[in-house]
């Protein structure tokens, strides 16, 4: 379970997240939802502990990331906005890594490895080095080695971003796996279609404040439209776009 | 978690990565065979020179114009070859090269010498080739002894003593250890074997620090649950891995040519062994910790694979301040310089190189002092880590 309490965070002159709060609960999909720039990946990056929040705090399984981020982090499974790979290591090499890296180590690794990789379908690039692999092929490296370890709670910054139909469909079934599996999953986007298939709750994120939250039936009642979609843009704003780009700098 | 798990599994990391890395391999294993290339290739070519000059073929003109003469310079190595062409010819066959040099003696020789007069030779040779100088200085000088021989034997003729023409006798002392002189031909050696421990680990240590960032896989590796710190030291361990295996491959390379050079044909005696190699190792291994951590931290704060290449080209240049310096001029050899990295390497080796007994205090205060400077970098790069422009590379 993921908390989130008034987070704010500032780059120079522009205030990226302002006064963020929501929960994820466990086996319950969250959906982080905003245009591009509303400060999600900002959001996120706190959430993980690699950007230290102006203010507000993060509780990940009642652990203070900002206290205690190591522990935090045991029980995080990230796949952040940056997915990028070794291209002289192979699939199983990666993942074993980060494993390695989580305290796994001897048998236990290598079931857990050999569990991934049938698990995502990663057999045929299994033994090959990462350098050719397609778009598909590298996103399911790095989910596979953020979920090594089996955490609680997994974090993916728009996992679908770039991805074919196939890769995309994949994703879908692995998040909804996780929270069959009872784990707080929660993911970001700016693609409503992908948010309304998949969440339970969904945020919604814009200019760094939190617009609305609660479940899609929520959100439509609350926007007084039917359309998921027509609800996300009137409150969101389409006069938010020019904010959103000045915000985006903070975003690297 | 323990801290040195997390060193040991990143460094394992790193090492695959590297030793599958051609380029890392190669500035690794390469490198290390132009130093002893160099040493073989200088000795050699001084060494064929030498031999040259020991004996030595002259082409005389009217060779039977100063028999005596021409017995003198037989009877110190010189192989007269005569010749019957006129003084044009001689000057075309020196300038086209087909003659190394040509004397010639004229055919009023004998009679001038006779009456004791002064009785010219004419010696042709093309100052601007360097291979045939040796030998034309030889005959020069022997001539010369000759003459003063001659002449010595002409005041005793006449009841005079020859020291009377000789007010001044010019005696030299070496002072220079044999081993001293061959040292100095050595010179380039603590160079080459601080290249190699910044040429060694470089490739490793950008991969490790700017590349990590521009494949955009910094920041998933920073997630794990470990200190930054064990993260840092186990690239830096990698890095030094590379540097002292291309610090060795030198030393062993470079020892290896020493061993199979032609030494006693130039009059060197080198004792290159076992201890000396050990001393050379002992003051130059540890400069890889300082160079592979001065090459993260540097590689840190560049943007890209490409920038940090060139900032650590540039950096390269700086330990090779000490040993352009000692090349050129007298360093001096004071208890200050052995702490100061490449400074101190450089002393220790010429005292190493020089035959000198070196005290393990020397070795451990210059390796400590590059190790200590070497965690320094390594503690900076480890707080780099946390900040958030040097993560996301803004």
């Amino acid at each position: 379970m993921i908390v989130v309490e008034g987070l704010q965070k500032r780059f120079k002159a522009v205030k990226a997240v302002d006064g963020v709060s929501f929960r994820a609960e466990d086996g319950c999909v969250t959906g982080l939802l905003g245009p591009n720039g509303a400060g999600k990946t900002t959001t996120l990056r706190m959430l993980y502990g690699l950007i230290a929040p102006d203010g507000g705090r993060v509780e990940v399984d009642g652990i203070d990331v900002g206290r205690r981020p190591l522990e935090a982090q045991a029980r995080l499974g990230v796949l952040p906005d940056a997915q990028g790979l070794y291209p002289r290591l192979s699939a199983v090499e990666h993942v074993r890594y980060f494993g390695e890296l989580h305290g796994l180590r001897g048998a236990e690794l290598e079931r857990r490895v050999d569990e991934l990789i049938t698990a995502l379908g990663m057999q045929n690039i299994a033994k090959r080095k990462s350098a050719g692999f397609s778009q598909g092929e590298r996103m399911k490296v790095a989910l596979a080695r953020a979920m090594v370890h089996r955490p609680q709670n997994i974090l993916l910054d728009e996992p679908t971003n770039g991805l074919d139909v196939m890769s995309t469909r994949a994703m879908r079934e692995q998040i909804r796996g996780l929270k069959a599996e009872g784990r707080c999953v929660l993911f970001s986007s700016h693609i409503m279609q992908e948010v309304s298939a998949l969440c339970d709750v969904i945020v919604i994120i814009a200019r760094g404040r939190v617009e609305i939250s609660g479940s899609p039936d929520e959100i439509r009642a609350q926007a007084g439209t039917e359309d998921l979609e027509e609800a996300f843009v009137r409150l969101t704003g389409v006069e938010g776009a020019a904010e959103a780009d000045a915000s985006q700098e903070g975003k690297g | 978690m323990g801290f040195w798990r997390v060193v040991w599994v990143v460094f394992r990391k790193e090492m695959l990565d590297g030793v599958r890395d051609r380029r890392s391999l190669l500035s690794t294993l390469l490198f290390p065979l132009l130093g002893p290339l160099m040493v073989t290739f200088a000795f050699t070519t001084v060494a064929d020179r030498q031999r040259e000059a020991g004996s030595v073929e002259l082409a005389v003109a009217g060779a039977e114009n100063a028999p005596a003469l021409i017995d003198f310079l037989e009877s110190n190595q010189v192989e007269v070859v005569e010749l019957e062409q006129t003084p044009e010819e001689i000057e075309a066959a020196v300038e086209s090269g087909e003659r190394d040099f040509v004397l010639e003696i004229p055919e009023d020789f004998g009679e001038r010498f006779e009456a004791a007069k002064v009785a010219s030779v004419h010696f042709t040779v093309d100052g601007t080739r360097d291979e045939t100088r040796a030998g034309a200085r030889k005959v020069e000088r022997l001539i010369q002894a000759w003459s003063g021989q001659m002449g010595s034997l002409r005041l005793i003729a006449r009841g005079v003593d020859p020291q009377l023409v000789n007010p001044v006798r010019f005696v030299q002392h070496e002072v220079a250890s044999e081993q001293q002189l061959a040292a100095k031909v050595l010179d380039f050696l603590p160079m080459f074997v601080i290249m190699a421990a910044f040429i060694g680990g470089m490739q490793l240590a950008v991969d490790a620090t700017a590349g990590e960032r521009e494949r955009r896989s910094l920041e998933p590796l920073l997630i794990n649950p470990v200190p930054r710190e064990a993260i840092v030291i186990g690239k830096w361990a990698g890095s030094v891995v590379f540097a002292s295996g291309a610090v060795i491959l030198t030393l062993a390379g470079s020892l290896a040519a020493v061993a199979y050079a032609p030494l006693e044909e130039l009059g060197i005696s080198l004792d290159l062994g076992p201890s000396i190699a050990l001393g050379i190792a002992a003051a130059t291994v540890p400069m890889g910790f300082l160079a592979s951590g001065l090459q993260l931290l540097v590689a840190t704060f560049a943007r890209s694979f490409k920038e940090a290449q060139s900032y650590l080209s540039l950096l390269m240049l700086v330990p090779l301040v000490p040993s352009f310096v000692a090349s050129l001029w007298e360093l001096g050899d004071a208890p200050w310089m052995i702490p100061v990295p490449a400074l101190g390497q450089q002393v220790l080796l010429d005292r190493v190189m020089g035959g000198e007994s070196v005290s393990f205090g020397a070795f451990a205060i210059a390796g400590a002092s590059s190790l200590l400077l070497g965690l320094l970098c390594v503690a900076i790069t480890a707080r780099l880590f946390r900040r958030e422009s040097i993560i996301f590379g803004r």
